[in-house]
């Protein structure tokens, strides 16, 4: 069984929707492609899964591509401090390089 | 007059009511990573480990520099450390404290050595992937010449408190070279603090043992799996008199060493999944203070032997829940009970000490934790590892103590690979996951599963099964003030 969904390029990143899909690998199949503007989700359903479950998967794949969304913004965010707590937490261990 | 002109700098003397009021973005977002709790809620958590419940509105106001600074959610988020201003800006020396502190043990390696003194055993569990049914001492025993040089790597470890674990096969089975070890160790091990435990199923227990381990300070470890059929069932032995002897023995431990020397674990079987409040009561009507409740290792002899099908992990986190909640009730009672795999996750939330159990750590607690010395010398960096090698895949084989130096096996490829690998701060899905100091990273599972130190994280048992017991937890602390305050002793025996 397939099914589609398109997502905008400008409001949404390949690497969300990536890591959207990798998260529900063991449920589903997905392949990204661009299209214009959009990026399609093509999606592959085990044969038993009911239609239900599909829309089901399909309305959670979306919850999860916006959580992705706001990862990558609290990564870009917060990517300077986390490299700067580790640096300072790890620097009196012997375990960084430079010691 | 609240308003007086100050002459030329044009400005007044008191500033509006909207100067005071605070700009809702000037706060700065500290590393952090969240999970889906449910379609509302989500659980987020910091460098340190700390977690905190929110809302979906919450979160998406937060991380769009959108939070109201009076309201809770910002004052949490304050506290624990996601986020700084002017009022919180101890918060990231804070955490780098917290976290330089989660990961000292790493440099205090390895704490916990396990010699298998003899694989003759006397049971003959179906589950068991190393035990013999053999009189030949020569064939499975450890030799004095072999202990030695076991011996020599233990001391060697960086650890200065370090812990032999004598196992089996049922290793009063070879008491002697308990002794030996016993002796030697303690004749050479300087200023380390070395301890001792005898894992044994206590059916060849006697006065004469007993004596020497209170005289050496050795504490016991056994197995009990719950009611007389149940662990008869799973532990056969000539005479079916597993449970009887398991019992007497406990007993017998207690009056000579003491009602803390002897501790008890537990293998799940099929048979156990609908059993789990009578194996509670079993546990609670030997006096135990809790109980582990830990899965059958789905490889090996587990899934080869037709009596003792597999279980798949939404069977066995029904049994844990079932569990979990049954202790729960007891604990609302009055009878204080304990479910350790609980408490170890939980010591992970609330404080900054690793407890160091070897599935639950990233890097991989293999040789960092622990390492084993097998009855020939060959030494494996876990218990499973060496069941895996039993089953005839040796990829975790490290070397052998007889022909190898401590630095050849510790730098083996055997090892650093696994750990390197599987280290989740790089895993697909785990780098991202709110769940990842929870957790663990355990390459030997995995390998032994999926074939491959890492896995795709969606199909992994392990992570599926973990990921649901960490939300499970949050969930019922979110629910119940009395099991918040119940887990948070779990999580912190010594505050």
């Amino acid at each position: 069984m397939k099914s589609r969904l398109l997502f905008d390029e400008n409001v949404y990143s390949i690497e969300a929707l990536k890591k959207a899909s990798y998260r529900n690998i063991a449920n589903y199949s997905v392949v990204i492609k661009k299209e214009g503007a959009q990026l399609e989700c093509l999606f592959s359903f085990p044969v038993k899964t009911s239609d239900e479950k599909v829309l089901e998967y399909l309305d959670d794949f979306k919850r999860e591509v916006l959580d992705q969304d706001l990862r990558e913004i609290i990564k870009r965010e917060t990517e300077g401090v986390r490299n700067l707590i580790l640096s300072h937490a790890f620097s009196k261990t012997g375990l960084t390089g430079d010691e | 007059m609240p308003f007086q002109r100050q002459g030329l700098q044009g400005m007044s003397k008191f500033q509006s009511v909207e100067f005071f009021k605070k700009k809702k973005n000037e706060y700065s977002l500290l590393p952090f990573r969240f999970e889906r709790l449910d379609n509302q809620r989500r659980v987020l958590t910091n460098l340190a480990g700390e977690y905190l419940v929110i809302n979906e509105g919450e979160l998406k106001a937060f991380v769009n520099h959108a939070l109201e600074e009076q309201s809770d959610a910002y004052i949490n988020l304050r506290a624990k450390h996601f986020l700084v201003d002017e009022k919180s800006e101890v918060a990231k020396e804070l955490l780098e404290i917290k976290l330089r502190t989660k990961y000292s043990n790493l440099s205090e390696f390895t704490a916990l050595h396990m010699f298998v003194v003899t694989l003759r055993c006397e049971h003959s569990c179906p589950y068991c992937q190393v035990s013999r049914q053999s009189d030949d001492k020569l064939k499975f025993d450890m030799t004095e010449e072999i202990a030695d040089k076991a011996i020599d790597f233990a001391l060697r470890s960086p650890a200065r408190a370090i812990k032999i674990e004598f196992q089996g096969g049922e290793p009063l089975l070879n008491f002697p070279i308990i002794q030996y070890v016993v002796e030697e160790a303690n004749r050479r091990k300087n200023d380390k603090n070395v301890s001792y435990v005898i894992a044994t199923n206590l059916a060849l227990i006697d006065e004469s043992i007993l004596k020497y381990c209170k005289e050496k300070s050795i504490q016991i470890s056994t197995s009990l799996d719950g009611p007389e059929d149940l662990h008869n069932n799973n532990r056969p032995r000539p005479g079916k008199n597993s449970y009887e002897k398991a019992i007497s023995g406990i007993k017998m431990v207690r009056e000579h060493l003491g009602v803390d020397s002897v501790s008890a674990l537990m293998t799940t079987t099929r048979s156990s999944l609908n059993r789990v409040k009578e194996i509670i009561d079993e546990y609670l009507a030997q006096d135990m203070e809790g109980i582990f409740l830990r899965p059958l290792s789905p490889y090996g002899f587990a899934l080869k032997t037709k009596s003792f099908k597999a279980y798949g992990v939404e069977e066995w986190n029904k049994f844990y829940e079932q569990g979990l909640e049954y202790i729960i009730e007891l604990n609302k009672k009055g009878v204080a009970f304990k479910e350790y795999y609980a408490a170890t996750i939980l010591a992970k939330m609330f404080t900054s000490q690793d407890p160091g159990y070897v599935d639950l750590m990233s890097p991989a607690g293999i040789g960092i934790s622990a390492i084993i010395y097998n009855y020939d010398g060959v030494v494996y960096p876990s218990d499973e590892s060496r069941m895996l090698a039993e089953m005839g895949d040796k990829s975790f084989r490290l070397g052998n103590v007889l022909t190898n130096s401590y630095e050849e096996i510790f730098l083996n490829e055997a090892l650093l690979g696994p750990i390197e690998e599987s280290f989740a701060y790089s895993v697909p899905m785990c780098n991202e996951c709110a769940f990842e100091d929870y957790c663990g990273a355990d390459p030997v599972f995995h390998h032994g599963v999926h074939k491959d130190f890492v896995a795709r994280k969606p199909e992994s048992q392990f992570c599926n099964r973990n990921m649901s017991i960490f939300k499970y937890l949050i969930n019922r602390m979110e629910s119940d003030q009395f099991v918040k305050e119940l887990f948070m002793k779990w999580g912190q025996p010594h505050a």
